[in-house]
């Protein structure tokens, strides 16, 4: 479980302003949580708090019980898996089954373990051991920056900007393995610039503009808050617009399913 | 010491004075601190870097300057009295290992040096666009613009990597690396394995930079490509003048 009581943030200590502002929320096991708002607005920092990369200048953030302020983020990394925008930032080995075995290392696991979760993960992704993740695609190099997180079985997932730079096939690759992670009781807090994507996989959204929460919500009623939408800046994904300016009872189709149906219903009628 | 070699953007008569003099002026200073071998004359060029930060108005980068190069010339130093064993022993340590007169005063000399001439390199940089010292290295010194352009680069990317190298240290963390230890030497330890994805992503950096200058016609630009002039005002004869008292001064102090 995820926590934040009244958690205020600035990078630099002299700031009149805080980046992030008094910010609370809770987000239970298991939940799929995206973070969506323009540049700057505190998405990243929010994310980095939770796993400890950055420590709150007032308030709390809880993570499963612990109190992120004593605890190093090194620590959390057991628990709270955080998959960066850039792979190469992330890998640091010449092969891929190597860099899958090193943050278990890190971690104390025995090599018996070690060996038999890197041998599942690879088997599950369809990886080459042997390969040098620096020479495969960007694509490739996110799946094995994911693989390795996947590897530390960690309860708490951060996605931060995951799929951008990807095409619709490596990008479904990750979010689909990410789905399925979700479906067996990980938290997964995203932080996104793809509405579509958010939509898509997300059971509820965060609004951030200005270092603060302006609305948390389900994706339905967050995309039609028309107030909230306009603050952070963001344009919801295009069936939504769609059936909003349609309105007359298309305003409720969420996916193109949905709108396709509602079409046919009125035809039929 | 964070972003210590980016340009300042600010209006002073350090700005407006001729990037050429600007070098010229930074260098006598370096010069001066290594003809010197008085103290006090080596304690007053630091006072000079300190009153050209206030004259740049870049005063609170000239003091966290000079914090940082005090914390590593205190590694230097110790260094120093650890290994110069001749002049008198002022204090014996185990080990075999004694302090002595000489010691101390030559690891005063080197570190005093260190800071009086590291710090005015740093501060030129801190006063004059790159464009300006890369435009000035090709018009006045002749230079061709290849090698001034490595020059500037070179100093452009020191941020460039610095900043790369944080995102490192941060995404290593976050699987459990121990960059956040109070351990310096264990930190030393862990930076190591680094290197090979600073390594690989300044070589894409420094690869792709090379093709968007040479898509923009790189090789094309001549020694007349530059649109900027500089030329000598009064305040440049001003900056000759005081380098020149500066050398002459290391040379008779």
């Amino acid at each position: 479980m995820i926590e934040f009581k009244n958690v205020s943030f600035s990078y630099d200590s002299k700031a009149k302003e805080h980046t992030i502002k008094d910010v609370s929320f809770k987000i239970e096991k298991g939940e799929f949580v995206s973070v969506i708002g323009s540049n700057g607005a505190g998405k990243s920092t929010v994310s980095k708090l939770i796993n400890g990369l950055l420590k709150p200048s007032s308030g709390d953030v809880i993570i499963s019980g612990t109190n992120i302020k004593t605890v190093p983020a090194s620590r959390l990394s057991k628990e709270v898996g955080f998959l960066f925008q850039n792979p190469d930032r992330q890998i640091c080995c010449d092969t891929i089954k190597k860099e899958l075995s090193f943050g278990l290392k890190l971690a104390g696991i025995s090599e018996e373990e070690t060996e038999a979760r890197v041998m599942e993960v690879i088997r599950d992704f369809g990886f080459e051991p042997d390969t040098n993740p620096f020479l495969i695609s960007r694509g490739e190099r996110q799946r094995v920056a994911l693989a390795s997180l996947i590897a530390l079985r960690p309860e708490i997932i951060i996605l931060d900007e995951p799929t951008t730079g990807l095409d619709y096939n490596e990008c479904t690759h990750i979010m689909e393995k990410v789905k399925e992670l979700n479906s067996v009781g990980v938290t997964v807090f995203m932080v996104c610039h793809d509405m579509e994507l958010v939509l898509d996989y997300s059971e509820r959204i965060l609004v951030m503009s200005d270092g603060k929460i302006i609305c948390d919500s389900v994706p339905h009623n967050a995309f039609r808050n028309e107030a909230a939408m306009k603050s952070a800046c963001i344009i919801p994904p295009q069936i939504i617009e769609l059936g909003i300016r349609l309105k007359n009872g298309f305003e409720s189709a969420d996916t193109t399913d949905e709108m396709a149906s509602l079409i046919a219903e009125r035809r039929n009628s | 010491m964070k972003g210590f070699l980016d340009y300042v953007d600010k209006d002073s008569i350090l700005h407006r004075l001729n990037p050429l003099i600007k070098i010229f002026f930074s260098i006598c200073i370096c010069i001066a601190a290594f003809i010197s071998d008085n103290y006090f004359f080596l304690l007053g060029l630091i006072a000079v870097d300190l009153i050209i930060g206030l004259m740049g108005k870049v005063f609170d980068r000239a003091l966290s300057l000079l914090k940082g190069l005090v914390k590593i010339s205190i590694f230097f130093f110790i260094l120093q009295i650890l290994f110069v064993r001749t002049g008198n022993v002022i204090f014996a340590l185990p080990l075999g290992i004694n302090i002595t007169e000489d010691g101390v005063l030559l690891a005063l000399k080197i570190v005093l040096r260190l800071i009086s001439a590291t710090m005015p390199l740093a501060l030129l940089v801190s006063v004059t666009q790159m464009s300006d010292l890369s435009n000035v290295m090709v018009k006045s010194l002749g230079i061709p613009y290849k090698y001034a352009f490595t020059f500037t680069t070179a100093i452009r990317f020191i941020p460039v990597f610095s900043n790369e190298m944080s995102g490192i240290m941060e995404a290593q963390t976050a699987r459990g690396v121990e960059f956040d230890t109070k351990n310096i030497f264990k930190k030393i330890g862990l930076v190591l394995p680094l290197c090979m994805p600073l390594l690989i992503s300044s070589v894409k950096k420094i690869n792709s930079g090379a093709i968007a200058a040479e898509v923009r016609g790189f090789n094309l630009r001549t020694r007349n490509s530059g649109y900027k002039s500089y030329r000598f005002a009064f305040r440049d004869f001003i900056g000759i003048l005081i380098s020149a008292a500066l050398i002459a001064g290391s040379i008779l102090i």
